[in-house]
């Protein structure tokens, strides 16, 4: 019997490129949760989310022997492939994509589910302002809060993830973030 | 109500980051499963094929070289034809006939890839035989796809068991 749990991700892959289906299992249980969340934060959609799930771990079982652990963790190395997806698809929809306001949305639904007291609306209502000003981010700056405030990745992780520098990461976490506090002040106003 | 503040952005974005779902749908782990079998399947059947397609080949030489044993005219070997033997040949190798006319020019012997796997050369024969370009291709040569279709002449380095251990081709 496999021991996953014991067997890091470069010796799963290894087994994944052997065709050890075991190994793709565990490998996929260990992983799917954060890319499938890195994609539905990047792109508020849920068919997204599966979308790019699915593909990045078709691609791994393609290339899972091209994986080279000195370059990176695996989890980095998932979250590459996943951006370079999330990114095709978000391009792709670009046309369609009205994720705050479309009622069918994901986190439209979630929000018209919530039917608590008073002070659990509004806190409801002000993470709901923040995941809408969050989507909002133009790419660059959505996807370091993803990757570093949402997956708590560390900063010289997230530039693996995205191809820049340490610094690069830190100047667009704080304008994004400058960016996300002017979009809650002004949906604050709005509301007031 | 206060303006934001980035303490309050940083608690909102934690917050936002516990209350997203964990996981990915059961239905994507279930396609992924089946694609991963059918790619299984898939990579089974081409190592198959492609030991069967190097079995074919080599029975199809060793055919040949039966059909075309009665007929050849055997020769000594010249001093070349051993030295370009293929380097795993043992030294004490004994190669008793070919078949090298002084008018042709022969390359040197190249190892046939599953030759490494086979008992080390005692005793050797060196036979004439025509080669489909296919077959070139499948031992390793490189091979113009725009070259017509006509087989070529090579010589099979044969061991004592009768399996062939290397290859050279004739102009």
């Amino acid at each position: 019997m496999l021991d996953s749990p014991s067997l890091s991700d470069g010796d799963l892959l290894r087994l994944i490129s052997a065709g050890d289906e075991r190994a793709f299992l565990a490998f996929y249980r260990r992983h799917q949760g954060s890319v499938f969340r890195y994609a539905l934060q990047m792109s508020g959609k849920q068919e997204i989310a599966e979308e790019v799930t699915q593909e990045v771990f078709l691609l791994v079982m393609s290339i899972a022997k091209e994986y080279d652990p000195n370059r990176g963790s695996a989890a980095a190395y998932l979250y590459g492939i996943a951006r370079n997806f999330v990114l095709r698809c978000l391009e792709r929809e670009k046309p369609y994509l009205t994720v705050l306001d479309e009622p069918g949305s994901e986190y439209a639904n979630r929000a018209a589910g919530s039917h608590d007291v008073l002070g659990e609306l509004t806190r409801n209502e002000r993470i709901e302002s923040l995941r809408k000003a969050v989507l909002a981010l133009p790419p660059a700056y959505r996807e370091v809060v993803v990757l570093c405030d949402l997956s708590e990745l560390e900063y010289a992780e997230a530039a693996g993830v995205l191809g820049c520098a340490i610094g690069t990461v830190r100047s667009r976490l704080h304008r994004a973030r400058a960016l996300l506090m002017e979009k809650m002040r002004a949906s604050e106003r709005c509301t007031a | 109500m206060s303006d934001y503040n980035d303490r309050e952005i940083l608690d909102g974005l934690r917050v936002l980051a516990s209350e997203e779902p964990r996981q990915a749908p059961k239905h994507v782990e279930t396609f992924l499963l089946s694609a991963f079998r059918r790619r299984a399947r898939r990579r089974r059947l081409t190592a198959w094929v492609t030991a069967a397609g190097i079995g074919a080949i080599a029975a199809g030489i060793a055919t040949l070289v039966w059909l075309a044993e009665p007929m050849l005219k055997r020769a000594p070997v010249s001093d070349r034809a051993v030295a370009s033997a293929p380097a795993q040949a043992d030294s004490a190798a004994e190669v008793k006939y070919a078949v090298i006319r002084t008018d042709e020019v022969a390359s040197s012997f190249y190892p046939l890839p599953e030759a490494d796997a086979l008992p080390p050369l005692e005793s050797a024969m060196v036979v004439r035989v025509q080669l489909p370009l296919a077959s070139l291709q499948l031992m390793g040569f490189p091979v113009n796809d725009e070259a017509g279709a006509d087989p070529v002449e090579a010589d099979v380095l044969l061991g004592q068991d009768g399996l062939a251990r290397g290859v050279r081709l004739i102009q």
